[in-house]
């Protein structure tokens, strides 16, 4: 069984359009102001990764054309949500720690609870567009963003939901960007799958996934599975073939659990400029990573 | 379908295998104890289910990690697996990952990684894994984290997973329960007292096989686990969403409620999580009275390895016909008549089929079936 990608979004400081990806990083962009895109209601108390994610759920859902004016237009039961997220819920950590070291926990805001739980997204995503189907949030370091759209792409295999939510999100604030030494991109990319055979608006199909203990391995079994890619989307300028062109994400500052969704978003930006050569995303495998995760996206078909 | 789990392991305040754990529910043993970790000037509440293990007197980073790296050795140990598990997938749940590392980075200085956020790092150093991964998903997580598991053996991408849950107790997270509830003296679930939850530590894992090994023992079958999300409430459960779950669980496993002759509930001692657990389970099993317990009053609520927690309690229930009672459990609420809720002493009876209930915030809801040898 095939997965599809049916519906993408992106929302980075500058640039909306996944084709942009494309292209070096946009390094003047104004901060992204969710209230403006989504409105104010109900973003009170919410961490900034979540009005992130909601703003993007919002529109990875209209794009696949699953949001009608009243709300989802397929059973909600059916429909599940998978957050890549590693820095989220840093901020709402550290300052309660801050508050209860100078004021005991009465200074504390009751309000902060739920943000204290790191499914705190994911769950405030599915609680807005009425997503009743697993709710997952994954965070796991630097593959996170691919390994989400693993486990998004087998939740579609077993039957569990029909259509799978994936989002990639992460927060700059100063706790985040102490914790990974410099900028981060506050903000990231959704991705809307279904198994092909039902995917009526196709933008990509993932191809075989791969995680290996190094990048090169990882590389290796990319480049095995799809001899002739036409980009490969990776921080690691090394394993990509003279053939291929590179997708360069790491102008954006640290994507971490956002940047495995991000390179899908560049991968249908990629097959949105008119390009039919499948794409290599390549995530994790530098020293002292766990391991690397691979996956190729192929573009449509002609007939599709 | 039915997966045979190969082996188990686990820790906990009350007991370091899952054998010490089960005694230890069993005899009435209680890991409540005066705040170890954190500054008790700072706090109402005073107590916590905390596992006595550290060196020094303050906190110290890497606790979740250290619990998940035994519950994870037990239980390859247990299932004849090799130390070396860079083939094998290990799916870890968790609440609160390692955010006490964190917590202590930013409050005190201790140095820390980014990378060591999830226990990948910690798990590849440790057994060579390299297919690792970190589920946040809250109070089900380890249950969760298990669904996966299943589908990974029932897609054919793997043959042997081990699915394990773990966590401390977060100063933020412990924080918050401190500022918006008044802190109960000890845990009652499903009784008329009960004050609310208390936090614990713990970890727990099972080794799960597409084919038993001729020869090895089988500690159990997963029959099935179904996963949902309320999409209601931040924190509060929802009805529709747990009675979807349960529900589910029994249509994947093939079983009737009348089948099933024990839940282990989730049971924190919350107001609302015991009423709303209690009415959806009442009206499941309207025409079936299976035992019911719990286990949070003598372990705590250990959060993201609550759920794989409970299974193992299911597991050893199967395996000595005794089902450790509600501890605290005086005064059962007025919605729970009728039910079989276990109280005051184990109850000697023979399990062969057991539902575990586990539900976070979020509205997150996971639920297991296991059965014993077919």
């Amino acid at each position: 069984m095939n997965t599809a990608i049916t519906g993408v979004s992106l929302l980075l400081p500058g640039l909306t359009d996944p084709r942009g990806l494309l292209r070096p990083a946009v390094t003047d962009g104004e901060p992204v102001d969710p209230a403006a895109l989504i409105g104010k209601k109900g973003l009170r108390y919410k961490d900034r990764a979540t009005q992130l994610g909601l703003c993007m759920a919002k529109a990875a859902l209209t794009d696949a054309g699953l949001l009608g004016p009243s709300g989802i237009t397929i059973p909600g039961e059916r429909v599940g949500v998978v957050v890549s997220t590693n820095l989220g819920n840093v901020d709402t950590v550290c300052r309660a720690v801050e508050t209860i070291a100078k004021e005991g926990t009465a200074g504390l805001s009751p309000m902060d609870t739920p943000n204290a739980s790191s499914n705190i997204t994911a769950s405030e995503i599915a609680i807005r567009f009425d997503l009743r189907g697993p709710n997952l949030t994954v965070c796991n370091g630097a593959t996170s963003g691919l390994d989400a759209v693993r486990w998004a792409a087998l939740t579609l295999r077993s039957g569990r939901a029909d259509r799978m939510l994936v989002i990639g999100v992460e927060p700059e604030n100063p706790m985040t960007r102490a914790l990974v030494g410099g900028p981060v991109v506050d903000g990231g990319a959704a991705l809307v799958l279904s198994r092909s055979a039902e995917a009526d608006r196709c933008r990509a199909v993932l191809g075989p996934a791969v995680r290996a203990a190094t990048l090169a391995d990882g590389a290796g079994r990319l480049a095995d599975a799809v001899p002739h890619a036409g980009a490969w989307v990776t921080d690691h300028s090394d394993v990509v073939p003279e053939f291929a062109a590179r997708v360069d994400l790491s102008g954006w500052g640290e994507c971490s659990g956002a940047l495995g969704v991000m390179q899908c978003a560049a991968a249908v930006g990629w097959a949105d400029s008119g390009r039919t050569d499948p794409v290599c995303a390549l995530t994790g495998g530098h020293p002292g990573a766990v391991a690397s995760a691979g996956l190729v996206l192929r573009p449509p078909g002609p007939s599709s | 379908m039915s997966y045979p789990i190969t082996g188990v392991g686990a820790v906990a305040s009350i007991g370091n295998t899952p054998d010490e754990i089960f005694t230890g529910l069993c005899a009435g043993r209680s890991g409540l104890g005066p705040l170890r970790g954190f500054d008790r000037e700072k706090f109402t509440a005073q107590q916590l289910f905390e596992i006595d293990d550290r060196a020094g007197t303050g906190d110290e980073p890497g606790r979740a990690t250290r619990f998940l790296i035994e519950a994870v050795r037990q239980a390859a140990e247990d299932a004849g697996l090799p130390e070396d598990l860079s083939g094998v997938p290990v799916l870890i749940g968790t609440g609160l990952r390692e955010l006490r590392s964190l917590e202590l980075w930013w409050r005190d200085g201790i140095p820390f990684d980014a990378s060591e956020l999830d226990f990948g790092p910690a798990l590849r150093r440790r057994f060579g894994a390299v297919d690792t991964h970190t589920f946040a998903n809250a109070c089900s997580a380890s249950l969760y984290a298990l669904a996966l598991g299943w589908d990974l053996l029932e897609q054919g991408d793997a043959d042997t997973v081990i699915v394990a849950g773990c966590d401390t107790v977060t100063e933020s997270m412990f924080g918050q329960a401190d500022r918006v509830q008044p802190p109960p003296p000890e845990v009652r679930p499903f009784d008329r007292g009960r004050q609310g939850t208390i936090l614990g530590e713990g970890a727990a894992a099972v080794v799960l096989r597409r084919d038993a090994d001729p020869g090895r023992p089988v500690r159990g079958w997963l029959r099935s686990v179904a996963i949902n999300c309320d999409a209601r409430h931040p924190t509060a459960p929802d009805r529709e969403g747990i009675t979807a779950s349960v529900r589910q669980a029994h249509r994947i496993a093939g079983a009737d409620p009348r089948d099933i002759d024990l839940v282990v509930l989730h049971g924190t001692g919350t107001p609302i999580n015991d009423l709303m657990e209690t009415e959806v389970t009442a009206s499941v099993f309207a025409a079936a009275t299976p035992a019911l317990t719990g286990i949070k009053s003598q372990t705590g609520h250990t959060s993201g390895s609550a759920g794989l927690m409970s299974l193992l309690v299911a597991l050893s229930c199967i395996g000595t016909g005794r089902i450790p009672p509600v501890g605290g459990l005086v005064d059962p609420l007025p919605e729970a008549d009728g039910l079989r809720l276990v109280r005051d002493a184990p109850l000697s009876q023979p399990v062969h089929l057991a539902q575990v209930n586990g539900f976070g915030f979020g509205g997150v809801n996971a639920v297991a079936i296991v059965a014993g040898a077919a």
